[in-house]
């Protein structure tokens, strides 16, 4: 049973992911990686451990809270690989309602070098463009990852739907991340013209590249930066769109797939709670039953011992831990992207310096 | 993969640096941590960095006890301190190993307090690698001094464990086979050193078991003629801190002849290669720590005022010892 806000809810559902390095293991940052990945199989690509279930229990979900679903895949890789990526989905049974894919050739034609590598201007007009193909009441949830822009392309998008990027504001914030005046200006088109809701939901952030999640602060507590598909799951079981045993096939594919242990389940799931995305209660609710299900130790210490440390608060004042009070994703201050936009630059340029 | 319990709450610059080394011990190796202290200082300093959640783990702990904290004052006041916090959990098994760069007094007592000790074994001892020349290829740049202040006066009988359980350290954690275990004292002949030192020297060299090589003197501490080097920890103390301070002296002496002359500058530049590597020799990050052996658990107290590296470095070593079974060997050996 899936609990949470999304069971009052009958509103379409749009769950749009990224990729390279957030559904699939893409080596692209390799010279080695650059260069096979186009040569690649469909049963060579290795999904991100947990992705697969995760997708096919949201879906699932849905469907049984009466909710359309359509999930959409939004890539930066040139279109010359698209059939072996479609087989690939097609191979883990994903059912998906578009692909797209970046027209790197187009750019090399007209000399647009600069746009290779450019991701903010691309996606941007691509989310804004496929926007109004959905009712204005659709709640979207995104995914992305840690290794380009999708945390800044993401934020944005989901501020120009909400009317909070004005216009004036837009064109000065995507030419300080360095996108082409082109499609700036297309950006700022299809900003005017895409019909405002708040209509993004959360952005589960995948952090394959292990960035500080401190850094993802100041994207407010919409943006959530997770180390691994259970802890989604966990966050996604919270917000009510995934039941117990959606959380339940996350967490054996990680078991299977992943060499993990029951323990750093255990982990995992203490380091979202601690870090203000989970609730204690749902925490202990989501060990409760993966321990039934014998795929977890619950870490739920023995009745004395937990006696003794009720006691020792009450006469000492002091907490055994402190409690994490979690923060509403629509109670948060406005971004400001250009503050935004300079620090995460200066980081991006760092991490490829320094890899 | 071991767990290993680190107190976030000790050292000069704790939490940070324990926090940092956690980070860097989730990120490059598969020893699960257990990092005990104030959350509420503990959680924002781990975001800041890059870590693995999955090897991690947070155990709250409301207090701390301060380096210059008098220990048994502390250790009694104190009982929810993070390095008592964390002996608990190694001593409940939660955690293999306790790690701590906090007060040296409190992490003996703590261990006192939470572990029991070896049979047979009186007191415990605080041990120590240092540098030293070697006198044959392959032989291990460090020896172990010991005890070098868990202990302050000790009796004939504590030497000779000392000397048992360093040569069982020695053996696991520097694979010597055989160590051989020297007594520090005044000179070489055994009727030096008083009554203790004699009665010691007597009883070690007849204790099967450990390669007893005898006295040594001061200026042999260097010279890698003993593996193990036995001492009260009053003495054991003063040598390590007088070792440490020759270093540094040395640091300050090269440097103050470079701003002097070009003639010097010149010299140390052409040096620099040696001298960056007497500098990694002398260089007490990179040592991993002191074990604080005799318990039924093993402990390491890294430096109070140790980095980030220097801390996982003792991490590794406590984790070493516990995948090479340091404590069933100084058992065995003091069973023997």
């Amino acid at each position: 049973m899936a609990r949470g806000k999304a069971l009052l809810s009958h509103h379409p559902l749009v769950l749009r992911w990224d990729l390279d390095k957030t559904y699939l293991k893409s080596d692209f940052h390799t010279l080695r990686g650059l260069v096979t990945i186009p040569f690649e199989k469909p049963e060579d690509k290795v999904a991100v451990p947990g992705v697969v279930p995760l997708i096919r229990h949201l879906r699932r979900v849905a469907q049984e809270q009466k909710r359309p679903v359509r999930v959409y895949f939004i890539s930066a890789s040139p279109p010359q690989i698209a059939r072996a990526i479609k087989e690939k989905l097609a191979l883990d049974g994903i059912e998906y309602d578009g692909i797209t894919f970046k027209n790197q050739l187009q750019n090399i034609m007209r000399g647009r070098f600069r746009n290779l590598r450019e991701q903010v201007g691309y996606k941007l007009t691509q989310l804004l463009r496929q926007r109004p193909q959905e009712p204005v009441e659709a709640q979207e949830i995104l995914f992305g990852d840690d290794w380009e822009s999708d945390p800044v392309i993401y934020s944005l998008y989901a501020d120009i739907l909400g009317g909070r990027v004005r216009s004036e504001e837009l064109p000065e914030i995507l030419s300080a991340i360095g996108v082409d005046p082109e499609l700036i200006e297309t950006a700022v088109e299809l900003a005017a013209a895409v019909p405002k809701a708040d209509a993004v939901e959360r952005i589960y952030i995948n952090l394959e590249r292990r960035t500080p999640p401190a850094l993802f602060q100041p994207f407010g507590a919409r943006m959530v930066p997770t180390f691994n598909y259970f802890q989604t799951a966990c966050c996604l079981y919270q917000d009510g769109h995934l039941d117990l045993a959606g959380v339940e096939a996350v967490a054996k594919a990680l078991l299977e797939e992943a060499a993990y242990q029951p323990r750093r389940l255990c982990n995992s799931l203490a380091d979202i709670e601690r870090r203000g995305h989970l609730h204690q209660a749902v925490r202990a609710e989501i060990e409760r039953c993966l321990a039934r299900a014998g795929l977890l130790v619950a870490s739920r210490r023995p009745l004395p011992e937990r006696l003794i440390g009720w006691l020792r608060e009450r006469v000492t004042g002091k907490r055994q831990a402190p409690r994490v009070v979690l923060p509403h994703p629509l109670h948060e201050p406005v971004i400001d992207y250009r503050a935004l936009v300079v620090a995460w630059k200066r980081r991006h340029e760092e991490t490829e310096a320094s890899a | 993969m071991p767990t290993i319990a680190l107190d976030a709450m000790g050292g000069d610059f704790a939490p940070f640096e324990a926090v940092k080394a956690a980070a860097q011990i989730s990120r490059e190796t598969e020893i699960e941590l257990v990092l005990v202290g104030d959350q509420k200082q503990i959680q924002p300093l781990l975001e800041r960095q890059e870590y693995r959640p999955e090897t991690l783990q947070i155990h709250h702990a409301p207090e701390a006890i301060g380096m210059a904290e008098e220990p048994h004052a502390a250790i009694r006041n104190k009982s929810r301190a993070s390095v008592c916090v964390a002996a608990e959990l190694v001593a409940k098994g939660e955690a293999d190993a306790l790690v701590t760069a906090g007060n040296t007094g409190a992490a003996v007592l703590a261990c006192a307090r939470f572990f029991r000790t070896l049979p047979g074994i009186r007191r415990a001892a605080l041990a120590s690698v240092y540098p030293r020349q070697t006198e044959y290829p392959g032989q291990d740049r460090f020896a172990l001094l010991l005890d070098v202040g868990a202990t302050v006066r000790c009796g004939a009988t504590e030497l000779v464990q000392f000397a048992l359980m360093g040569s069982a350290y020695a053996k696991r954690i520097s694979k010597v086979p055989s160590p051989r275990v020297a007594l520090l004292n005044m000179g070489s002949e055994e009727n030096k050193g008083g009554d203790t030192l004699v009665e010691a020297f007597l009883r070690l060299q007849h204790l099967p078991g450990i390669n007893f090589t005898g006295n040594v003197e001061g200026h042999e501490l260097v010279k890698g003629k003993a593996d193990v080097i036995v001492c009260e920890g009053f003495v054991g103390n003063i040598v390590l801190k007088l070792l440490e301070g020759l270093a540094e002296l040395l640091a300050e002496m090269a440097g103050g002849a470079a701003r002097e002359s070009w003639r010097y500058k010149l010299g140390l530049r052409v040096m620099e290669s040696g001298i960056a590597r007497l500098r990694e020799l002398t260089d007490y990050t990179k040592y991993g720590g002191a074990p604080i052996l005799g318990f039924e658990h093993l402990a390491i107290k890294a430096h109070g005022r140790s980095s980030a590296g220097a801390i996982a470095n003792a991490v590794k070593v406590a984790a070493k010892g516990v995948r090479d079974d340091v404590v069933r060997e100084i058992r065995a050996l003091v069973e023997q």
